[in-house]
């Protein structure tokens, strides 16, 4: 069965009727990064099982989840109030049988005044039609529905068919050792095989126990018969026990070599993250104690302001100023000490002179004005009428005692004296002068340092970051983290103790086993001597024919399954090295190693089998898409059934450019039909060209797939559409 | 893989022809829908049969001591 074609109608990016028609081949989807190409592979997902891969969250979503998120954000813009209808179909069809599908999910939503309100669940509906007829019929039976769905991609296989670049990690764990197996069983048909294997096992017990039972019936001597069965049901029991001990202590073995070979592996990754996480913690140290020595400089910054007089810093002038100011004041003061003393000296010139006749407030002043009210003088008894020499003389003995009181204001005036403080000021200045004058080499000095310590705790940051990011690297290359790694020595060291613990219980089991099952032949042996006549010869024939039968079909499985790694092994390095045709470094070779449990592994190794370490993960994911394709290849044409779409996004962002092409070849091969997204062949166009082109590239429809608005525009997508354009 | 296939796979062990089964080349050549008269191939095939078509292990067992104790 092979998609036709998908129609994507009002589904995220892909706003208004959008249509993909696919044919035989490999069909190409070519977008940059958020061009939509995830978004298709979103479409044939949710067309068929509901869901979405969220990348975000890593887990997928179905439509009760996603909501409105599923509808093109242009369509919920332009429609009006009323339905909108969001749906994929996806037409699939079938020439060898006539038979055609049409897988439709629709989700309805309704838009009120502007809010969109989408249905809780969306609508599958399958039509079933024959190409070569006209009319189709309608499934609406669940179970059918399910049972076609099943018939378009198996459950078990879809991991395999349908993935995101991304999970093709998880296809193949290398971290689980039974994940390879576990393809092999789903895609190979080994799993028959096993179920015969077990069915010989029941029949070849039900047959001993049918010929035991017979022994039994025919015993001469029902005494010695029932002992020696009491001790052949003690034997029979110990060895179950014996086996189921075997069986554990094997898949114990198995589980400690796995885990001390996986440990093995992961000792070089711990040794380095040990290191570099030793290393992270003397920066982490180095990087708090720098910022520690930042943040107290930052903190001194500002109290250097007062401390190294940064504040003064300009105010060289002021000092100039102050003591310009200060040579003023001082001249100013001499003068008016001088003016003062002169004015003084001639008060007490008059002073004197009125000295001669009467002291200061001699008579008092109360009693001269009296004297100059009266006209009188009161010390002679003679006239002194207002305005005559008398009075004016009188008078100035009042004036005289006035002007004394003034000089006196004078002298408080020279009380209140700055000069001293002035002084010590312009004394502080000549002595600030000099600090001022060191201030700009002293803050050069304060910034040259705090510079120093910054470089110095940007550039261990980057260290750290570097560390870090290592680290990080390879955290989640190797699964290992730094805790972990701290204990995987002391971990493989404990766990090559159990291996030896466990081997040495199988060797003890196994020799029990031995002797216990010499001894059920002999109490056989003896119950076989005590019948009376010889056994039926059918039973004896059944007994060989179910037994033989039982080795065969042992031996059967294992050839198969060896022949079919074999097979695997050969077929994954051919796709490998196909796929490795574009890039020149060392290639190696796949082998699937055995391990104790019986599963295998993809391993890398070079010509004489050593294992090639430290591979990359581009070299990782094409081993096991080699390795996938390998079974694919295997399983093709067994059964006409078989025939499965492969889709998957972005699988080629991991390994780069160089592999692409030869990957197409491989891909295009492999598989009947693949659809693929990619981004390579976006920027790249002599690589599109090349895909257009060669002719070893069984190749299908092409598209090129763009959005409507440019980059810069993007944030909006109210107007989002995606352009689909057919390249071939 | 078809069940004549796998019948293939079984008929090519050596134990068949150690132990008198089959006679060499014959195991190639055999088809589904031969009837060789040869209990050990009628075993394989029964075997084949039931689980290609899903039977229970106990309907399996009772179908093959059926035909066995019918015919040896």
């Amino acid at each position: 069965m092979i998609i036709e074609s998908i129609e994507i109608n009002n589904f995220m990016c892909y706003s208004g009727n959008n249509r993909f028609d696919f044919t035989e081949g490999m069909n190409v989807i070519i977008g940059d990064n958020g061009y939509g190409k995830s978004k298709l592979y979103d479409a044939f997902y949710w067309a068929m099982y509901d869901q979405c891969f969220d990348t975000n969250e890593k887990q997928w979503k179905s439509t009760r989840f996603l909501g409105k998120a599923l509808i093109s954000d242009k369509a919920i813009t332009e429609s009006e109030d009323g339905l909108i209808r969001t749906s994929v179909r996806m037409t699939l069809k079938d020439t060898d049988k006539d038979r055609q599908y049409i897988v439709e999910r629709i989700l309805k939503a309704e838009k009120r005044e502007g809010e969109v309100i989408p249905d809780n669940e969306s609508i599958q509906e399958i039509t079933f039609r024959k190409i070569s007829g006209m009319t189709g019929k309608l499934i609406t039976n669940p179970e059918e529905i399910e049972r076609i769905k099943r018939k378009v991609l198996p459950e078990n296989i879809r991991p395999y068919m349908w993935f995101q670049g991304e999970q093709v990690e998880s296809i193949i764990d290398f971290g689980e050792s039974d994940s390879l197996s576990r393809a092999i069983n789903v895609l190979s048909n080994i799993s028959r095989f096993d179920e015969v294997k077990i069915v010989a096992d029941a029949w070849a017990k039900s047959v001993g126990e049918q010929y035991h039972r017979k022994v039994k019936a025919l015993s001469t001597d029902r005494d010695k018969s029932d002992k020696l069965e009491v001790n052949r049901n003690e034997i029979v029991a110990r060895i179950g026990l014996l086996e189921n001990d075997i069986k554990q202590c094997k898949e114990n073995l198995g589980y400690a070599e796995e885990e001390a070979d996986k440990l093995v592996n992961k000792q070089e990754d711990a040794t380095r993250i040990r290191e570099l996480d030793v290393s992270r913690k003397s920066l982490e140290k180095q990087l708090e104690e720098i910022e520690e020595e930042l943040r107290y400089e930052r903190i001194d910054l500002h109290k250097k302001m007062f401390t190294n007089r940064w504040v003064l810093k300009g105010s060289e002038g002021l000092v100039k100023l102050f003591n310009e100011k200060y040579g003023n004041y001082q001249d100013e003061k001499l003068s008016k000490r001088a003016e003062a003393k002169a004015k003084s000296d001639a008060e007490n010139k008059v002073l004197k002179e009125l000295q001669t006749r009467l002291p200061i407030n001699v008579p008092e002043p109360v009693f001269v004005e009296k004297m100059l009210d009266q006209g009188k003088c009161l010390v002679c008894d003679r006239e002194a009428k207002e305005g005559s020499e008398a009075w004016n003389s009188i008078k100035q003995l009042l004036d005289r005692t006035q002007e004394v009181s003034q000089g006196g204001e004078e002298k408080d005036q020279i009380i209140n004296d700055f000069e001293s403080d002035f002084r010590r000021l312009s004394q502080h200045g000549y002595a600030m002068e000099q600090d001022i004058g060191r201030i700009d080499e002293n803050i050069v000095k304060t910034f040259t340092r705090l510079d120093r310590l910054d470089k110095k705790r940007r550039s261990t940051r980057d260290q750290l970051d570097t560390v870090q990011k290592e680290i990080s690297n390879l955290v989640t290359e190797s699964s290992i983290n730094p805790e972990r790694a701290r204990h995987l020595l002391s971990e493989l060291l404990a766990n090559n103790d159990h291996a030896l613990r466990f081997r040495g219980n199988l060797t003890r089991f196994e020799v029990e086993l031995e002797r216990k099952q010499k001894e059920l032949e002999k109490i056989d042996k003896d119950l076989g001597e005590l019948i009376s006549e010889d056994l039926p010869s059918w039973l004896e024939e059944k007994k060989k024919l179910l037994l033989d039968f039982k080795e065969i079909a042992h031996s059967t499985r294992d050839r198969v399954f060896k022949k079919l790694v074999k097979q695997l092994e050969d077929e994954a390095n051919n796709h490998y090295h196909e796929m490795m045709q574009g890039n020149l470094s060392a290639k190696g070779i796949i082998k699937l190693v055995e391990s104790t449990k019986g599963n295998y592994m993809p391993r890398l190794v070079d010509q004489n089998e050593n294992p090639l370490m430290q591979l990359n993960t581009g070299n990782i994911i094409l081993i096991k898409l080699a390795t996938i394709m390998a079974i694919i290849s295997a399983r093709q044409g067994s059964r006409d059934t078989d025939l499965y779409t492969l889709i998957t996004d972005a699988p080629m962002s991991v390994f780069g450019e160089d592999y692409t092409i030869g990957f197409c070849k491989t891909v295009s091969k492999v598989y009947r039909q693949s659809i693929i997204m990619s981004k390579e062949f976006y920027k790249n166009e002599a690589l599109r060209r090349q895909l257009l082109n060669d002719t070893d590239i069984n190749l299908g429809k092409v598209y090129m797939i763009t959005p409507s608005i440019s980059e810069n525009e993007r944030s909006n997508r109210n107007s989002l559409q995606t352009l689909i354009k057919a390249l071939n | 893989m078809t069940r004549e296939q796998i019948l293939r796979l079984y008929l090519d062990d050596d134990k068949l022809i150690d132990e008198g089964y089959l006679r060499e080349g014959e195991g190639n050549q055999a088809a589904w829908s031969d009837h060789l008269n040869n209990k050990m191939v009628t075993v394989i095939k029964d075997a084949i049969e039931g689980v290609v078509g899903g039977e229970s292990q106990a309907l399996m067992t009772r179908k093959i001591n059926k035909y066995l104790d019918r015919n040896l």
